[in-house]
């Protein structure tokens, strides 16, 4: 077979490996189209809420006549698209190199290791130009033609598409190459290193691509070392649409993002050429796990022997699957990103000063709290429903106290050990210092009532146990709804906090609310636990009923 | 103590995988499960256990319809699958005691049989390595402990000889002899044939989903006038003039 139609047959199989078919229902029959199409649509979905904005707001910006408001539309656009690939980069961090069994199966065959490697590249960069497409696919042509400065005639029109796409592209390209390029690098390490290093890398990747996002327009000073900065000068330089006008600092940003794309593309290509030469022996020669660590650190009961075995199997599978930590920590960061921004809007609302924040009791800091539980809820929710090792999970439904109001208990705990126990813990221990004991006791206590009425809810007709279950994107909602539901549920915790903060100091008033917090969260666990009982027999295991109907099969 | 099968049947979406297979297995006695590759032992196992529902028929072990009580059903049954599918993220030790607190065993005393079946099937050293690391010998020995923990009375093995080295099969087959005298019911599949001829009484042969043979080795012999298993297994199952196709592969790929 000629090379082209090798790299060719490799490049297919590795692009549509870059969806785990393995994790899906087993009515989509592994087929990854199903998920492909529902995350496009997501994309797609995304494209068109910015579209419709762009046409609300796109007209008006040149009546105000600011150039600044232009350049912010674009800047948000292009942060968004490097924010897109750069998350789907860090989360398809296993899929970039060959894995064990890619060597294995390949290697006895007559293709060359670059071949291999070109393949993989391909396929990664593929997808990632796809998502590009999908999440741009109207927008980037609603918001330049919308925003297109009055008197532009087709041809300069055209042109600010083009540039609209290019930078975009550019933008896009230039984060996958500095995620490959620090992959690559890292690949250099003994391979159990860089197993070790991958998580880390990847949750800081994470971190620092949200706090670059949320963060951009607070870095006073700092604009001119951010990427998004840089391609927004491209597209300006490109669009020429400021030509009249040009701003001094345009021109340098766009040489600085070109310089960075060139360096970027010449350094990822040098690492993984050097992976290509070194990695392929040390992925065979070497384990494909990191050993894990003997300590003594035992985690302790959580009930009954099947409900402790559900929660530990929990929790060791949340902490020991690199994918799920990911994406927990994508959640996380989020939850943390949104907690700054809370906290801006609301210091500057109440006249606190950032040094001033944690002196005293306060809504800002109560606020801040509920947010980071609430993101490590979502977080731990949407992990919850993501299976590992599928087809491992025949022994849960081979034993048999695993559904019904037990199950969920363990469930309930482990979802409560790794959400309101950390954030709980790591409230008291930064405020222990500053607030009076009795103050942070209260807020503790809210603190626990809330996270366990949330949980309750959260856990109503959950008949899963946590990792064994297929899944269907479309089909997994909480998240969803929590991420479009952002705005009016940072507005909640703000009341919340206000009202707490308020009756903090009436006993009565204080214990009303615990009251009704306690009672509230009695009447989520009834519910939750009734829903389970009337499901007692058996948990799901596959996120789709099998088809009603049964193909006979009688046309031979 | 029985394991019965009357006229059960699977039918998957236009395939007939098992069809009106019906035999015993008693305890003390050990029934090997014989078949080709496709001939559906592997889904009359998955049928037993309840990982599949049978489309027809019915399973009684101990004078019950394993359906009237499949709780009660399951700890007394231990399985090992024909693929050994385990978390590979938790460690050989972590697995099992998660499999014993899901069976509700007493934690001290289970802790003292998991470090035992460690030590005698040569897992104690790695029993904090990941599974992910184990070989599939190893892996094969983890879900024989699993399935041997809570001392069952009916034990199903899918293949249980695969992967195992020779000091281990020895051991298993040496195990497998003693847990029948000890009045277990074991139902075994295997494509060893020698092993099944030298540790099993009593056989039954499948063949396109249907039973062609039910009866003691002894029987066989007699009654087919063959003087091995491997003869009578051929005779029954075996399709295929087995030196022309190796003729036949041969001549193709020299063309």
């Amino acid at each position: 077979m000629a090379r082209n139609s090798k790299f060719r047959v490799l490049y297919r199989q590795f692009l549509f490996r870059l969806m785990d078919v393995e994790m899906l229902a087993s009515s989509a029959h592994g087929d990854s189209s199903s998920l492909l199409g529902q995350f496009g649509a997501m994309l797609v979905f995304g494209s068109v809420l910015l579209s419709w904005v762009a046409v609300a707001v796109g007209g008006q910006i040149w009546r105000h006549g600011s150039v600044a408001e232009v350049w912010g539309a674009e800047r948000f656009l292009i942060s968004l698209t490097m924010l897109t690939v750069g998350v789907f980069a860090l989360l398809n961090w296993d899929a970039t190199f060959p894995d064990r069994s890619d060597v294995l199966v390949l290697s006895p065959l007559p293709i060359r290791g670059r071949t291999l490697f070109a393949a993989k590249i391909a396929a990664g960069a593929a997808s990632l130009a796809l998502t590009v497409a999908a999440l741009n696919c109207i927008s980037a042509f609603a918001w330049p033609l919308s925003m297109a400065p009055p008197g532009f005639n087709f041809p300069a029109k055209l042109r600010f598409v083009t540039a609209f796409w290019t930078a975009l592209f550019a933008a896009g390209a230039f984060i996958f190459c500095v995620v490959l390029g620090v992959q690559a690098a890292a690949a250099q390490l003994p391979r159990r290193w860089y197993l070790r290093v991958s998580p880390i890398l990847q949750i800081g990747g994470l971190v620092l691509f949200l706090g670059v996002f949320f963060f951009q327009t607070t870095a006073a000073g700092w604009q001119q070392w951010l990427p998004p900065y840089w391609f927004t000068g491209l597209l300006s330089e490109l669009s020429g649409v400021f030509h009249a006008r040009a701003h001094p600092l345009m021109a340098p940003l766009a040489e600085r993002a070109i310089a960075a794309l060139a360096i970027a593309i010449l350094v990822a290509g040098g690492a993984f050429l050097l992976s290509y030469l070194r990695t392929l022996r040390k992925i065979v020669e070497e384990p494909d796990s990191a050993p894990m660590p003997r300590g003594r650190f035992r985690l302790p009961r959580f009930g009954t022997q099947p409900q402790t075995a559900l929660a530990h199997f929990a929790i060791r599978s949340l902490f020991r699957s690199r994918r799920h930590r990911v994406i927990l920590a994508f959640y996380l960061g989020g939850g943390f990103a949104l907690t700054f921004v809370y906290l801006s809007i609301v210091m500057d609302l109440t006249h606190l000063s950032w040094t001033g924040l944690l002196r005293e009791q306060n809504v800002p800091v109560m606020g801040a709290s509920y947010l980071v539980l609430l993101a490590a809820w979502a977080g731990a929710r949407m992990v919850f429903a993501l299976p590992l090792d599928l087809r491992a999970n025949w022994l849960f439904r081979l034993t048999p106290p695993c559904a019904g109001t037990s199950s969920l208990a363990a469930v309930r705990r482990a979802m409560l050990a790794v959400t309101l126990l950390p954030v709980a813990g790591a409230t008291a221990a930064v405020l222990l210092a500053f607030w009076h004991w009795l103050a942070l006791a209260q807020h503790l206590l809210v603190l626990v009532l809330v996270g366990s009425v949330v949980t309750d809810l959260s856990l109503r007709e959950f008949r899963k146990i946590p990792f064994t279950c297929s899944y269907l994107p479309g089909k997994s909602k909480v998240h969803m709804v929590f991420w479009f539901g952002i705005i009016p549920l940072v507005f909640l915790v703000h009341k919340l906090a206000e009202l707490e903060d308020g009756l903090m100091d009436s006993a009565a008033g204080y214990c009303a609310m615990v009251a009704v917090l306690t009672v509230a969260g009695w009447a989520a666990r009834r519910a939750a636990n009734h829903d389970a009982a009337e499901n007692s027999l058996e948990a799901q295991f596959e996120e789709t009923s099998p088809d009603e109907l049964l193909t006979l099969g009688l046309n031979g | 103590m029985t394991l019965e099968l009357h006229n059960v049947t699977k039918r998957f979406t236009g395939v007939l995988a098992v069809d009106n297979v019906s035999f015993h297995a008693r305890a003390g006695e050990i029934t090997g499960y014989l078949g080709p590759n496709g001939s559906g032992k592997s889904t009359t196992m998955k049928m037993i256990t309840g990982l599949i529902q049978s489309s027809d028929g019915e399973i009684f072990f101990d004078g019950q319809s394993i359906r009237s009580d499949p709780m009660g059903f399951k700890q007394r049954m231990g399985y090992v699958p024909e693929e050994p599918h385990l978390y590979q993220h938790l460690s050989g030790l972590e697995y099992l005691t998660m499999v014993a607190q899901l069976r509700d065993l007493p934690a001290k005393q289970t802790a003292e049989r998991i470090d035992g079946l460690l030590r005698l099937l040569s897992l104690h050293s790695d029993r904090h390595v990941p599974i992910s690391s184990y070989s599939r010998g190893m892996r094969q020995k983890v879900l024989l402990s699993a399935a041997l923990l809570h001392n069952p009375d009916l034990i199903l093995l899918d293949e249980p000889f695969s992967g195992l080295d020779v000091a281990t099969s020895l051991v298993l087959r040496s195990l497998i002899q003693e847990l029948a005298v000890r009045g277990k019911v074991v139902l075994f599949s295997s494509h060893e044939l020698e092993t099944v001829e030298r540790i099993s009484s009593h056989v039954v042969i499948l063949h396109h989903g249907r039973v062609v043979a039910d009866d003691s080795i002894a029987h066989l012999r007699t009654l087919m006038s063959l003087p091995t298993l491997e003869e009578i297994f051929s005779q029954l199952a075996v399709e295929q003039d087995t030196s022309a196709v190796s003729r036949d592969i041969a001549d193709l790929i020299r063309a």
